[in-house]
């Protein structure tokens, strides 16, 4: 009995030893990537640059803004989203940051959609259309400095 | 020397409180921004619908996008929230650690 009680406290003590050198975590959110982070970044810039120029430089009055105008840029852009999307995509526990890019890609799509079939697109659309983009990209932002937050060691 | 497991738990409860109180303001400014930029975009929507930048049709269609805008704010908000609860029980976890090590030294 006595040799009995000695064991089980030498289990105790390998365990609690083990718990202690081994350094649990739990993880419940990916690691931040400063490269992803620096994507979102470089297309929000170029969504914001192709909107933007899009309403300076071009009016829905004359031929300016048909759509094949602008295609090839699109396509430039959507191959871009469709790579933040799957970069985010092969990452696990990462599933709330690739809907937030599959929402971003669908939307894209849609307008650019939209645009093909008008051959045009008013002032009041490019507006909010650079504004819906923004506050996605915004939101993927966000959710890195989430993942960046996590990272944090407690003290 | 004794292990305390009542003034373990309370260190780690402490520690949990810490966290998540360290990072609330950040998740309740970052929650705001998505409240404004809402405003903003329904603010820009009617405005555009009233000045006739955009027919009933499209008017509608965007109103429709803002449901899935909202889901992308809110998975923003889950990653967060997800970030401190890690972050909480990490804590957590470390107290537990820097106890069990300390009664480890004074017994080998």
């Amino acid at each position: 009995m006595k040799q009995l009680i000695i064991q089980t406290k030498n289990v105790a003590l390998i365990f609690v030893s083990f718990l202690a050198l081994n350094s649990c975590k739990v993880t419940f959110v990916p690691s931040y990537d400063s490269k992803i982070s620096e994507q979102i970044d470089e297309t929000s810039k170029s969504v914001d640059l192709f909107y933007l120029n899009m309403l300076e430089t071009t009016s829905d009055k004359d031929t300016s803004r048909e759509f094949d105008k602008f295609s090839e840029k699109y396509v430039e852009l959507e191959v871009e989203l469709n790579s933040l999307l799957n970069k985010n995509k092969v990452r696990p526990l990462n599933k709330s940051s690739t809907r937030i890019c599959e929402i971003t890609l669908q939307l894209w799509q849609k307008y650019k959609g939209i645009h093909k079939k008008d051959d045009k697109l008013t002032n009041g659309e490019i507006i909010y259309n650079r504004k819906i983009f923004n506050d996605l990209f915004y939101a993927m932002q966000v959710a890195e400095i989430g993942k960046k937050l996590a990272e944090n060691p407690p003290q | 020397m004794k292990l305390d497991i009542d003034e373990i738990l309370a260190d780690m409860l402490s520690a949990i409180k810490g966290t998540v109180a360290e990072n609330w303001k950040e998740v309740q400014s970052i929650a705001n921004q998505f409240l404004q930029n809402k405003k903003e975009r329904l603010d820009l929507l009617a405005e555009l619908r009233i000045n006739g930048d955009l027919n009933q049709e499209k008017f509608e269609s965007y109103l429709e996008d803002e449901k899935l805008v909202l889901e992308a704010e809110l998975h923003a908000i889950a990653i967060i929230s997800k970030a401190i609860a890690q972050k909480a029980t990490n804590a957590a976890i470390s107290v537990l650690e820097k106890a069990v090590k300390a009664i480890i030294s004074s017994v080998v």
